[in-house]
């Protein structure tokens, strides 16, 4: 507590004034000069004394209400945090409460809680609160609202999350926030642990000008704390039933090393093996169960560490799913040898999806062939119109075409369906080779060959190709440096058809000869089946498509909870780590299960400093954004205008006149 | 002046104006004067020759007195005899000790002075001796009743000053012995002592057949205690101070004052005296009239 102006303070010596005008009538009364005392001495000298009590009542009174008003004058304030003092008038106050999972670790919560209320202490009836909880996600609890008791209700409601730290939803969302009021004073305040997991510096976060931004820092326990890493999957089908192979590693970020730390892994609830690793501080160790044999349902798998501080971080969930291989039909001419080769090989390696690749003949492209089949690959087969028939229908019921170009390829006129137009042949013997060129990587197709060294088509040399042009539901995905499509895709029914103007084998081009060949023919087999594959388990915050469980499915989720998808959608958002079940109206045996897993980005406690998120978001640390202001220290003047204590003792200094006033009335004797 | 009756035909005069005027004998004869002229009727004017009642003649009575008439009636003698009043002593008891010197608008010695001046001269002009003793704790000035002592008897009021503490008791019982004659006694005082003191101070007096008016003069200020400050309050006689709270004693006080005022008036009656209360803010009119009232039911009861 200081005072604007001190110099008033001299003015408590006026309280001595009553006080010694009282003593000094004591020792020096006026004296009235009377005739006789004989009367006055027969009067009891008690009422004197009991009168005399009263007027030290009074002279209490009057004494603390002299000292409240001085005080008043003295325009006492309380020297605080920029939040309560930044301006004058009302202020518009967005409080963002971290409720990641990681503020759930010992008491961290319960001292967010208290820092969010010491954190609203200050708010004056005047000013407006929101309130923002955020994870992954930044949900408005509260919206400008004059209640605190309201806004600080919801703070002790709230509970840590399953998610991790996102600052940027929330930021943002305060942003917004602050840039819709029209009250004078903004100011975000963020209560966080503020990991760095969740930060990255974005021009998105600047808050208005003129906003205040406090960080208030909650510390994380210093208790050590594992975590469990994902699992690896490795499926072992040497001569017998297909088994899986789990891995699984745990993080130590404390700064003592972890012995014997036990590790159990659990199938469908039940603990089948246990392990014990040591891990050295600041390190990592995994462990290899011994594989366990897949079955022809989903496996529900866990590895679990013992519990320590931050127990949402110990468990990791994952999905099973039975072994399934992509039927795939290698249709050839026949009579070389080598023509499926390179095609056969590539398609024998590989297990996301695992390929059971046949060859056949062309007459053997039967409807009923084909209905086992997901993906057929035509070798440089001219096709006539029976067959070309069938394979529409098989394309439009869902499977998919991959057509590998040669010089007899040929295709019935009528066959408008194909994504190309075959026009002609090239032949590149003489003279340079073509080059694959012009890659749609944002593709499929090519995406995993985006980034640099992620696979060289260059080095490949076309010698001859077919010059294709693409129908109107054509999509180029590669050309050849002449700028001809050299791979055109288009969807047909439920299926798609993928042209390749050369052959897959070496008799056109050494593409087979390539390390790129194996990841490319991979690709097109998996765009042309429209594979996509299952992960085993997915991250807290991510949506799942429940469109499985039909129009009334039903969600179950890990704790119990049973939910339904918003009306007129089919996701719902994972909120908790688990296994969640998918299920359709009547509530059967589940359609669908989903392994949830918090994002264990989270456990690492490895801090950004707030006033980088300061600098970030106002441009100075912990100061308002506005590029004029001076240095930031707050004048006294606005501090106790803000806060006009001298208001309240004012107040309460007339009051006690007023009830000095009544009781000196009902102590005085009425005269008649 | 509401607080006594108005008598017919009384000329009301401020007592703080005529204490004003200084000279005693024009403020006595102003006062008096107006007095008697408001009179429609004076039965005590020539009272000293009137007729009283007849007796037998005893041998030894002086044959003057013999009333000639009757015997010539009655063929009886009987003495003739006369109201013996005419020539009465009358002497004033002035209290002057330092409690008279009170006073708000006026002092109480002051209107006491005032008052054994109108008295004085009222029965001067009437032909009766007069005199006059001062008195505080003892006697201070003593004028012998004579026809002749009106000047000195108001030169000796005029100045009397209040500056001794005073004690009623031993003056008026030394006193006691000079009134031996029969007269009238006023005692002008404010009467600070227990009421058996006092009586039995003025019982030798009252013995001695003489007839005794007290005039009890006390300041409107002692009798309602009006004061609103605290304050010390100090005895004029004694010097003695004690903090009060007027507010707190009044009542008490007002009470304590009635209650002597009425012992006084009980005790006066009891004992054939006459007692009569004058507040400083009354008129003297009004004191003279009490006094000219008291003598004519003396004068018809004897």
């Amino acid at each position: 507590m200081t005072f604007l102006t001190p110099l008033f303070l001299l003015g408590l010596a006026a309280i001595a004034v009553p006080v010694l005008i009282h003593l000094t009538q004591r020792e020096r009364r006026t004296v009235v000069e009377f005739p006789s005392l004989m009367f006055l001495r027969k009067i009891p000298y008690e009422s004197v004394k009991r009168r005399r009590i009263r007027d030290w009542l009074l002279l209490a009174l009057r004494a603390a209400a002299l000292a409240l008003i001085v005080a008043a004058f003295a325009r006492p304030f309380v020297r605080g945090s920029e939040l309560s003092a930044a301006g004058g008038g009302a202020r518009e106050v967005v409080l963002l409460v971290d409720r990641s999972y990681s503020m759930g670790a010992g008491d961290t919560w319960a001292r967010a809680q208290q820092a969010a209320r010491q954190a609203l202490q200050n708010v004056s009836a005047l000013d407006r609160v929101s309130l923002v909880l955020f994870s992954s996600t930044a949900e408005l609890v509260l919206r400008s609202s004059a209640d605190v008791a309201r806004v600080l209700a919801e703070v002790e409601a709230a509970r840590p999350s399953a998610g991790a730290t996102r600052y940027a939803p929330a930021l943002k969302l305060a942003s917004s926030l602050l840039a819709e009021s029209q009250l004078p004073r903004r100011e975000a305040i963020l209560v966080s642990d503020f990991q760095r997991a969740g930060w990255q510096a974005d021009e998105a976060f600047r808050l208005p000008s003129g906003s205040v931004f406090t960080p208030v820092l909650v510390e994380p326990p210093s208790a050590p704390n594992l975590s469990i890493t994902p699992l690896s999957l490795q499926r072992v089908s040497d001569q017998g039933p297909e088994r899986v192979a789990v891995t699984a590693g745990v993080v130590n970020r404390g700064a003592e090393p972890a012995n014997r730390v036990s590790l159990a892994l659990e199938v469908d609830g039940r603990v089948v093996q246990s392990a014990t690793v040591d891990v050295a501080a600041q390190s990592s160790a995994s462990t290899t169960f011994a594989p366990i044999a897949a079955s022809g349902t989903s496996m529900r798998v866990v590895t679990r560490l013992p519990d320590d501080g931050l127990a949402a971080d110990n468990a990791f969930h994952a999905l099973v799913t039975p072994p399934q291989a992509l039927p795939v039909m290698v249709v050839g001419a026949g009579g070389r040898g080598d023509s499926d080769l390179y095609l056969l090989r590539a398609l024998a390696i590989g297990d996301r999806p695992r390929f059971q690749a046949t060859t056949h003949q062309v007459d053997a492209l039967t409807p009923e062939a084909l209905a086992r089949a997901r993906v057929v690959v035509l070798q440089d087969l001219p096709m006539g119109d029976a067959v070309a028939a069938r394979l529409k229908t098989f394309v439009e019921g869902g499977g998919g075409l991959v057509l590998a170009l040669g010089p007899r390829a040929s295709w019935p006129a009528n066959a408008s369906w194909l994504p190309v137009t075959i026009t002609g042949s090239e032949d590149r013997t003489r003279g340079a080779a073509a080059k694959l060129s012009g890659f749609d990587y944002g593709h499929a197709v090519f995406e995993p060959f985006r980034a640099p060294r992620s696979g060289d088509f260059s080095s490949a040399r076309i010698y001859g190709y077919r010059v294709m042009s693409p129908t109107p539901g054509g999509v180029t995905l590669a050309r050849f440096d002449g700028g001809t499509p050299a791979l055109v895709e288009a969807v047909v029914g439920k299926g798609r058809v993928l042209a390749w103007a050369t052959s897959l084998d070496l008799s056109w081009n050494d593409l087979a000869l390539k390390p790129v060949y194996l990841p490319f023919v991979h690709q097109l087999i998996r765009q042309a089946s429209g594979h996509r594959e299952q992960p085993g388990w997915l991250t807290v915050g991510q949506a799942v498509d429940v469109s499985a469980g039909g129009s009334g499915a039903v969600v179950l989720a890990p704790s119990g909870q049973r939910r339904t998808p918003a009306e007129g959608s089919s996701a719902i958002e994972l909120a908790e780590p688990g296994f969640y079940e998918v299920r359709d109206a009547r509530e059967g045996q589940p359609l669908q299960v989903v392994a949830s897993n918090v994002d264990l980005a989270e456990a690492d406690p490895a801090r950004v400093e707030p006033a980088e998120v300061s600098v970030a978001v106002t441009g100075q640390p912990g100061r308002a954004n506005d590029p004029g202001s001076a240095p930031a220290i707050v004048p006294d003047e606005v501090q106790e205008q803000a806060q006009r204590i001298w208001w309240y003792l004012l107040f309460a200094g007339i009051l006690l006149l007023i009830a000095e006033s009544w009781l000196a009335r009902r102590l005085t004797p009425v005269r008649h | 002046m509401s607080e006594h009756t108005i008598a017919p035909g009384a000329r009301f005069v401020d007592p703080a104006v005529l204490a004003r005027v200084g000279n005693l004998e024009f403020v006595a004869r102003s006062v008096v004067d107006g007095v008697i002229n408001g009179l429609h009727r004076s039965p005590f004017f020539g009272a000293s020759v009137d007729f009283a009642e007849h007796r037998g003649y005893v041998p030894g009575d002086d044959i003057r007195r013999v009333d000639w008439k009757v015997f010539a009636r009655t063929d009886r003698y009987f003495l003739k005899e006369f109201e013996a009043d005419s020539n009465a002593n009358f002497s004033v008891l002035l209290d002057i000790s330092r409690s008279m010197a009170f006073g708000t608008r006026l002092s109480k010695l002051d209107y006491a002075k005032t008052l054994a001046a109108c008295l004085t001269y009222l029965v001067h002009t009437q032909r009766d001796r007069v005199g006059l003793v001062t008195f505080d704790s003892e006697v201070v000035d003593f004028v012998p009743p004579s026809a002749k002592h009106l000047d000195v008897v108001l030169h000796t009021i005029d100045r009397a000053k209040a500056e001794r503490p005073g004690q009623i008791g031993p003056p008026l019982k030394k006193l006691a012995e000079h009134f031996g004659r029969r007269g009238i006694v006023v005692v002008i005082s404010d009467f600070y002592a227990e009421p058996d003191e006092i009586f039995e101070a003025i019982g030798p007096i009252r013995f001695r057949g003489n007839d005794v008016i007290l005039f009890h003069v006390l300041d409107p200020m002692e009798i309602e205690f009006s004061f609103s400050d605290p304050a010390s309050f100090e005895d004029l006689e004694s010097g003695d101070q004690i903090p009060i709270v007027p507010d707190a004693l009044a009542e008490q006080y007002r009470a304590l004052v009635k209650a002597h005022i009425d012992a006084l008036t009980s005790r006066a009656s009891a004992q054939r005296v006459d007692y009569m209360l004058l507040k400083t803010s009354m008129p003297l009119d009004h004191a003279l009239f009490q006094y000219l009232s008291i003598r004519d039911r003396l004068t018809r009861t004897r």
